[in-house]
């Protein structure tokens, strides 16, 4: 029998994609936390300071593609795994890296719609152009990516339960956004709080969004995106090895 | 650990000749897997629950149109394809479970408990389909705790016992090769006081159980309890309503058999203290 091409996997976990989009999008606890959390937050952030225009839109877009694209996986993993569902992708023939990417997949398209439309909305509101769109385009995309990744790898928690994957996922989550510069500037944090916003995703999320918007990155985008593409392969390769890990101690 | 599911701690096992474990896509490529409850995604339709499968199998794109509907047709669902399937009873949601383990044009399936939970309606549909699938060259493997499904619907039977078979063949050899638990089932119009002291007292006897209002002498020479039981309604002027001899059905060879290896373990146990 013919074998299975990598191309043939890339098109399994893209239908394991479209079937997520059409399943878990409209979910209530998706939408509240990929849309009510992020646009509340900005809210809480900019109403009644005095904060410049063009340090707004990145930080709402940043807030947003964090809170949305790591919602998807720790709600559809849990699920699937109370309904059984998950059974059938180990049963079928794919691998499991291919499904950890097609869920993955459907986090990044998630937060990539939210985050652009929010974007969009807040820019024309406040009145703020893209000035550099490239840095916006691979920022958008590349921290889609980290947190859509992020989520797969907390969903690796073996629960049936969503709430129990994202109560720790805000754990890191929300303290993400403190050591980020989004709410402090990095200049201001003390030195281990320098550290912690040079390992932070959000951090160059948010450098390469104020790039876009007319803005300096703090670290500079090439480390910006260096960091991103680091944490994406950090929280592949550990969701691989903890949906594993706790897939066989489960069964 | 036949579906890969799970991984064995040790041993091999490979289904139509690739290794499960070393040839683990190629062997999930050839099986569908019905679990025992119907994982099936509630909030897309029956349609697309079979379209997703198929895609997740590599059917390539002409045939998956062409297989749900074939499929959908003959399970009697294709008139709610495009309903949800959070909608359907559950034997509807079977028949869906079932057709998607089929859409991959599998060479084997596994079926875990096909009938639980279902009525006696459904149970009839699912067993007639299982019958069909069999008799256009489908192997089945069934595994099920139902042991009158297992002698109606199996070629052959393995009877697991904490994890290790302790007998496989044919239904009908299994039954045969337990000669110790054939019996003799007798009804009488009225019963005497001291009746099932005397059945037992009867040299061919090796044990009496009351079934409701008949009474069954467990033996392994029918026709001599017959003779014996003869005499006896002779002299006690009892009046026979029924009388059977009866075979091991397939329930009482996985009593014989499962029974018997408790015992050992207890035999074991005992000895090793």
């Amino acid at each position: 029998m013919d074998g299975v091409t990598q191309f043939d996997e890339l098109k399994r976990s893209w239908a394991i994609t479209m079937k997520d989009m059409r399943i878990y999008f409209l979910r209530p606890g998706t939408l509240a936390s990929g849309i009510l959390f992020p646009v509340a937050l900005f809210f809480s952030f900019a109403v009644g300071r005095n904060i410049p225009n063009d340090l707004l839109i990145p930080v709402l877009a940043a807030q947003t593609i964090l809170w949305s694209s790591s919602s998807i996986g720790p709600a559809a993993f849990p699920l699937e795994r109370r309904m059984r569902t998950f059974e059938r992708y180990l049963s079928a023939p794919i691998s499991l890296f291919a499904v950890l990417w097609g869920k993955t997949m459907a986090g990044v398209i998630f937060g990539l719609g939210i985050t652009v439309a929010a974007t969009a909305i807040g820019a024309v509101v406040i009145g703020v152009t893209i000035t550099n769109i490239a840095a916006v385009a691979i920022g958008v995309v590349l921290s889609a990516i980290v947190f859509s990744a992020m989520g797969t790898l907390f969903a690796s928690i073996p629960s049936e339960n969503p709430g129990e994957v994202i109560m720790p996922l805000n754990l890191v989550r929300i303290p993400l956004m403190f050591v980020s510069g989004m709410f402090i500037p990095i200049e201001s944090l003390p030195r281990a709080g320098a550290y912690a916003a040079l390992v932070s995703p959000l951090t160059h999320t948010l450098d390469l969004l104020k790039v876009g918007f007319g803005g300096t990155s703090h670290f500079g985008w090439p480390i910006n995106i260096a960091v991103l593409v680091i944490w994406v392969i950090v929280f592949l390769i550990l969701s691989q090895m903890l949906h594993e890990f706790f897939d066989r101690k489960r069964r | 650990m036949l579906t890969g599911v799970s991984a064995p701690s040790e041993g091999r096992a490979s289904i139509i000749g690739y290794d499960i474990m070393r040839q683990s896509i190629e062997a999930k490529s050839l099986m569908g897997i019905v679990p025992d409850i119907s994982n099936i995604y509630d909030e897309i339709s029956a349609w697309s629950n079979l379209i997703f499968t198929a895609k997740l199998y590599g059917v390539p794109r002409a045939r998956r149109n062409e297989r749900a509907k074939e499929l959908l047709t003959r399970f009697g669902l294709y008139d709610r394809r495009n309903d949800k399937v959070g909608e359907f009873s559950s034997g509807m949601r079977r028949r869906v479970c079932i057709a998607m383990a089929l859409m991959n044009e599998s060479k084997l399936l596994f079926l875990d408990e096909p009938t639980v939970g279902l009525d006696v309606e459904s149970v009839i549909v699912i067993h007639e389909l299982i019958r069909s699938l069999n008799e256009e060259g489908l192997a089945i493997f069934l595994t099920t705790h139902n042991i009158e499904e297992a002698s109606q619907m199996c070629d052959r039977v393995a009877i697991i016992n904490r994890g290790k078979i302790v007998a496989i063949d044919t239904p009908e050899s299994l039954k045969r090769a337990m000669k110790g638990v054939q019996s003799i089932e007798v009804a009488f119009k009225r019963e005497m006081p001291g009746l099932q002291a005397k059945l037992e007292r009867l040299l061919s006897v090796k044990g009496v159980e009351k079934r409701g209002d008949k009474i069954r002498l467990l033996t392994d020479d029918p026709p001599r309890v017959l003779k014996e039981l003869w005499r006896l309604i002779e002299d006690n002027k009892l009046e026979p309503i029924t009388m059977n001899t009866l075979g091991p059905s397939l329930e009482e060879v996985f009593l014989e058999l499962t029974g018997r290896a408790m015992e050992a373990e207890v035999i074991h146990k005992k000895g090793s203290r």
